[in-house]
């Protein structure tokens, strides 16, 4: 378990910690006023319909977006300040797999390992775990949707990170690949990872998962 | 993980997709190539004419294939959604700006090099002083593929239109255009010592626009 | 309840400050017409003609002032990420682009008698069209950018990138024509400027500087209320105040 500097932020010590986060496109809210507290080493499924603002949640989580309105922090760190670390810290996974196509499966975890300063050697044992050795030199290209989704899953692996946020993981996967992905959660959840699941599935087994439901932008009371 | 190392890492990873892919081969050097016959036809048959016009036509023909490389280098991060891999990670986001630039630099000169030797058998363009005429080239390939990379983000995000790319180049790239044909034109017919001035504005270019491309880079990637 | 009134106050200076600077500028606008027009003599070599400098060179001085203006806010505006320094860059990139438009139709109309033609590429006239394109392409961005946070981020970045390029542009330009110096050039200044022709260009400069202030506090008042009406249309939603 790579561990790095814990946050500089007190005894209370939450994954996240959201604080009337509003998100608009245009001008069109996604998110409205939304309060989202996590604590580490939780996990936390998102429910609710399409367009509740699941993914956009998720994604401001992982810096990806900014809030329009409101902040708050991850692991500690500012949400408006501290993106870097947060970065640092997270991993983002959702059905745009962020792959090189031109890449193979292996080339692709490589860069992704050399970028990060993580060790080659965890590239493989990563594929090892989601089965995908056989096609690690093949380019992503050829790849199903399912396989790249795996390959998404390796890099979490090979991340190892103390946030998991995962965005229908399991969407359009085929038995296989939607057992890699539930070992992968357990494993990282019993590693005493946080997890934070968007998803309109059964969760694995054996996750002992709080729920929060969205609806339009808003939690839903009594979530 | 020093910024160069990370820079180098994503120019390779450029230069690998681009290899594989061959975009530049397939793509680049046929329509710069098309782009000079057409030109021929535009200003020849007449020697004197095409001549004079070479320098002025091989530069135009460059340029308009800095704008097409550069937005082909975004191309590739846009497919799966790499480009917001590259933003959660936690990296110097100057390093993507300089890697691809220096990527898109290379690929140029390998068209430049391509491209000159069309020229000067279309146009029968003779060329007293070879290595200034190179050196002219390399210095406007790095400047223009600093604006290309520095703007291709704006061009592959959503709903941005098509020619919102060029509009933003093409002016801004004015220096290079009028500096290149000039020192192309007086390192032809062998006026070195004038050639070095405009030299020295491509340098100069260059090292500005590569250092603001670094210090904003950044918030051209963030949302 | 100070808070109020205190907001009240704000309101009121600024709208008064608002009319006097507007006072201000029709004053100046007047008195630099009489100067241009009536007080000062027409040029010894081109005549009548020359007086379209008394607003050529102020448009000009206009053009190159706001895109700084721009420049600066957008700095301001990525190290602070308060959306007033946005409001100002945008509302200064449109009244510069006017007055840039209005600089070169004017420096092509004085242009056709003193040199024959309309367009010369003359140094300071080219590098004012390249300004131009460039002051297009940042509007041009704002307008197809519906996130209003990517929208001031992106504009903001081409504002910089933007002013810094535009003396290098110069400076090619400056090196490139001297390649093809006439014999006899025409500087648009004419030979010399002194006396009474100096005071009314000086005057105008002022006028239209006033004018641009101006301008600038009728635009940021209307982008501010712009901002206004669209927290209004969401508030029933969101209600913070940023």
């Amino acid at each position: 378990m790579r561990t790095l500097p814990r946050s500089p932020i007190g005894l209370k010590d939450a994954a996240v910690d959201l604080r009337g986060v509003t998100r608009l496109f245009g001008a069109a809210p996604a998110l409205v006023r939304v309060d989202l507290a996590i604590e580490r080493g939780e996990a936390v499924v998102l429910r609710g319909p399409n367009g509740a603002g699941k993914s956009t949640l998720l994604r401001i989580v992982a810096t990806a977006l900014s809030p329009t309105y409101g902040g708050g922090s991850v692991l500690g760190f500012d949400l408006a300040d501290a993106r870097e670390e947060i970065r640092r810290r997270s991993e983002l996974l959702t059905h745009r797999t962020r792959l090189y196509e031109e890449l193979t499966a292996r080339e692709n975890l490589e860069l992704f390992a050399d970028l990060l300063g993580i060790h080659h050697d965890l590239v493989h044992g990563a594929l090892e775990r989601v089965a995908l050795v056989d096609v690690a030199d093949e380019r992503v290209r050829t790849f199903s949707a399912g396989m790249r989704q795996k390959v998404a899953v390796a890099r979490a692996i090979v991340r190892d990170a103390e946030l998991l946020l995962l965005d229908e993981p399991t969407t359009g996967l085929d038995e296989a690949a939607r057992s890699a992905v539930d070992e992968m959660m357990l494993h990282a959840s019993r590693e005493g990872r946080t997890l934070v699941i968007a998803t309109h599935h059964a969760v694995a087994p054996g996750l002992a998962a709080r729920v929060v439901t969205l609806r339009d932008g808003f939690v839903e009371a009594g979530s | 993980m020093t910024l160069a190392h990370q820079a180098t890492l994503i120019a390779r990873k450029d230069l690998l997709i681009e290899v594989r892919g061959r975009h530049a081969l397939g793509t680049l050097l046929p329509f710069a190539a098309t782009v000079l016959v057409a030109f021929g036809f535009a200003f020849g048959p007449g020697r004197d004419v095409l001549e004079r016009v070479a320098p002025g036509l091989l530069w135009m023909a460059v340029l308009f294939s800095a704008v097409m490389a550069s937005r082909r280098a975004y191309q590739t991060e846009s497919e799966d959604g790499a480009l917001e891999g590259l933003l959660l990670a936690p990296i110097d986001k100057a390093a993507v700006f300089l890697g691809k630039a220096f990527a898109v630099t290379v690929e140029l000169l390998a068209l430049v090099i391509a491209v000159l030797l069309l020229v000067i058998v279309l146009f029968d363009l003779s060329v007293a002083n070879p290595f200034l005429v190179l050196a002219a080239f390399v210095l406007g390939a790095i400047g223009l593929a600093a604006v290309g990379s520095l703007f291709g983000v704006v061009a592959e995000s959503a709903r941005t239109r098509e020619a919102i790319f060029p509009m933003l180049v093409l002016p801004l790239v004015a220096p290079v255009l009028i500096a290149g044909v000039r020192a192309t034109d007086l390192a032809a017919a062998g006026r070195s010592s004038e050639v070095l001035s405009w030299l020295g504005l491509l340098a100069a270019f260059d090292v500005v626009f590569l250092s603001v491309g670094v210090l904003v880079f950044g918030y051209l990637l963030e949302d | 309840m100070a808070a109020t009134a205190e907001r009240a106050l704000g309101k009121a200076t600024s709208r008064s400050g608002e009319h006097l600077l507007g006072i201000a500028a029709l004053v100046a606008l007047g008195v630099s017409a009489v100067l241009s027009l009536v007080v000062a003599p027409p040029d010894s070599v081109q005549g009548e003609v020359q007086r379209i400098m008394y607003v050529h060179v102020p448009a000009a001085w206009l053009a190159y002032l706001s895109f700084f203006v721009v420049f600066i806010a957008s700095i301001a505006y990525l190290k602070t990420r308060r959306t007033r320094w946005d409001r100002v860059a945008a509302a200064s990139a449109e009244i510069g682009v006017l007055f840039t438009s209005l600089a070169i139709v004017l420096g092509m109309l004085w242009g056709k008698p003193v040199w024959g033609t309309w367009w010369t590429w003359d140094p300071r006239l080219t590098t004012t069209a390249v300004l131009l394109l460039i002051y297009i392409a940042y509007l041009a961005i704002r307008r197809i950018t519906d996130n209003p946070s990517r929208r001031a981020r992106w504009a903001a970045v081409i504002g910089i990138v933007g002013f810094i390029d535009v003396p290098i542009v110069h400076l090619s330009v400056v090196w490139w024509r001297s390649l093809h110096q006439g014999p006899t050039v025409f500087r648009l200044g004419g030979p010399e400027i002194g006396g009474t022709m100096l005071l009314a260009l000086l005057v105008a400069l002022a006028a239209f500087t006033i004018t641009y202030a101006y301008l600038m506090t009728l635009r940021l008042r209307v982008g501010r209320l712009e901002e206004r009406a669209a927290r209004e249309a969401l508030s029933p939603l969101v209600g913070a105040e940023r």
